[in-house]
């Protein structure tokens, strides 16, 4: 389960947190788009993050691992805190790279467009960063992959580009991608919102294999069945803040605000 | 029979083709030199445009102009004008010619060519790999700092590798603007393929044997290039043909080769 948790940073209960999120701030120029955000994913939680387009989910998401720079807060992988200090003129930068880069590796993130590496074939984008970033060799990275493949349903199509493939095809070698890095927690930033209609279901059923076998994963997403049907908890994120969050069940059924309630009237027509 | 031909030839032809044949071996001598000029240039050029298309990419602003303020300079310059001032300018200054790199490189024209050559065309190829470096895909680049591959290893194994690609194409022009560019090396002595017309032209005041012969031979070594680079490239580019193209067969195993 998901929860506010602001004060106690990386030791949440008993159980570590293998995502920790501490009042994230985020501005561009003058514009606060986050506003504050806590949250916490444990193994094997499913968190659907919604909001209407320009509610600030996907930076929120894109600031987890530091695609985003914050303004301000804390975020914990596994216990570990990003650690970060203020730059030059007030800025809030990571004081140590390879520390973000090391936790980036653990988190595998899944992008809108794809974002598969063009001049790489399906296998070769897969076992790209075990190898050269976990250093494991490459027999060894090459038969992960194989897996890893058969299990998103790619296989037959190891030797093929990135634009040679249909979307829905690349956005599962993307989450394999994500999986060969074997992460704590898979982000996923509008894994659907790029496909066309009769290839969303693909991309979304091999998603629901993952959170069946228990994968942790933060599902920023317009898909209203998927975060009703599969996500063990919802975030509602309204002007960079969190205006809602529970149980999808019960959100769903009996929304405590007004704002997710017009939200769920207007998509779920 | 071959007195014939030669007595036909004399009669007939509006070239001396006798006297061609007879030079023929000065002309193999001559594309030697142009493609040895143009081949090493270009070797020493690419590599010293890899780094500085790395720092003109990035924003680091004392690195920055020094190398814009190269690529401006050569680029903004005749190629001529360019090896006479290194080929003579250079000569001029006392200290210059007391270096220990003066007596076998410097005073040199052929080595003053390579120069000016290597100079040249590491300018042109900067910027055409700059552009191609920072037209990569943005999200591609987001993908890889997003697996944790630090910075070296984004351009050792996503920007680079894409880059190359793209800039490809247009390379295949810069090459053969160098080769054509190289004819440069004939006006201070040195006997490249223009050359050698030149001197045939000197000689016999014949101006069309010395320099058609020459340029079908140009010709023919751009005719050579620029197949050389369809296959390159069809190689290479595989990646950005349509999917109709290659997915009905792809090749077994011929993309997991180079990793």
């Amino acid at each position: 389960m998901s929860e506010v948790d602001g004060e106690s940073g990386g030791e949440s209960g008993s159980e570590q947190a293998a995502l920790e999120v501490v009042d994230l701030h985020k501005s561009f120029g003058n514009v606060e788009v986050i506003r504050g955000v806590s949250l916490s994913a444990h193994k094997g939680d499913v968190i659907s993050i919604l909001g209407a387009s320009g509610s600030g989910k996907s930076t929120f998401l894109r600031c987890i691992n530091l695609l985003e720079i914050p303004t301000a807060g804390d975020v914990y992988v596994a216990g570990e805190k990003i650690r970060m200090k203020n730059g030059k003129a007030g800025t809030y930068v990571p004081e140590d790279i390879h520390q973000v880069e090391r936790l980036r590796a653990r988190l595998g993130m899944v992008f809108q467009s794809f974002n598969l590496w063009s001049h790489m074939t399906v296998i070769e984008n897969v076992i790209e960063a075990p190898i050269h970033v976990l250093k494991i060799p490459r027999a060894q990275a090459i038969e992960e992959a194989e897996a890893l493949m058969h299990k998103v349903g790619i296989y037959d199509r190891k030797d093929y580009y990135p634009a040679q493939l249909s979307g829905g095809q690349q956005q599962r070698v993307a989450i394999a991608r994500g999986l060969a890095m074997n992460p704590e927690v898979m982000l996923f930033d509008e894994p659907t919102s790029a496909l066309d209609p009769e290839l969303v279901g693909e991309v979304l059923k091999v998603m629901r294999d993952l959170a069946e076998e228990g994968r942790t994963m933060l599902v920023v997403t317009h898909e209203m069945s998927f975060a009703r049907d599969v996500s063990s908890s919802v975030v509602f994120l309204h002007k960079g803040m969190i205006e809602e969050q529970g149980a999808p069940q019960q959100m769903f059924k009996d929304p405590n605000s007004d704002r997710f309630r017009q939200f769920l009237s207007r998509t779920m027509q | 029979m071959g007195e014939s031909i030669i007595a036909f030839l004399d009669a007939w032809s509006p070239l001396d083709i006798v006297l061609i044949a007879q030079n023929f071996d000065r002309f193999l001598w001559g594309a030697l030199v142009t493609l040895q000029l143009t081949v090493i240039s270009l070797v020493v050029g690419g590599l010293m445009s890899i780094p500085l298309a790395i720092i003109r990419s990035g924003n680091n602003p004392f690195l920055n102009a020094p190398v814009w303020a190269f690529t401006y300079l050569f680029r903004g310059t005749p190629l001529l004008v360019q090896t006479y001032l290194i080929y003579y300018g250079l000569g001029q200054f006392e200290w210059i010619r007391q270096t220990v790199v003066w007596d076998p490189i410097l005073s040199q024209a052929w080595w003053c060519a390579l120069i000016a050559f290597s100079l040249n065309t590491a300018a042109y190829t900067t910027e055409l790999l700059r552009g191609a470096i920072e037209t990569t895909h943005k999200g591609e680049v987001e993908a890889a700092k997003a697996c944790g591959l630090g910075k070296w290893m984004r351009l050792r194994r996503i920007i680079l590798p894409s880059a190359f690609r793209r800039a490809l194409p247009a390379y295949s022009n810069e090459v053969i603007f160098m080769l054509h560019g190289s004819v440069v090396a004939s006006t201070i002595t040195i006997q490249d393929l223009l050359g050698v017309g030149r001197w045939l032209n000197g000689r016999y005041y014949l101006a069309y044997e010395g320099f058609i012969t020459a340029a079908v031979m140009y010709l023919i070594i751009v005719l050579l290039v620029s197949r050389g680079f369809r296959l390159w490239e069809s190689h290479w580019l595989k990646h950005l043909y349509p999917r109709d193209a290659v997915a009905v067969e792809p090749k077994k195993g011929a993309a997991s080769i180079r990793i």
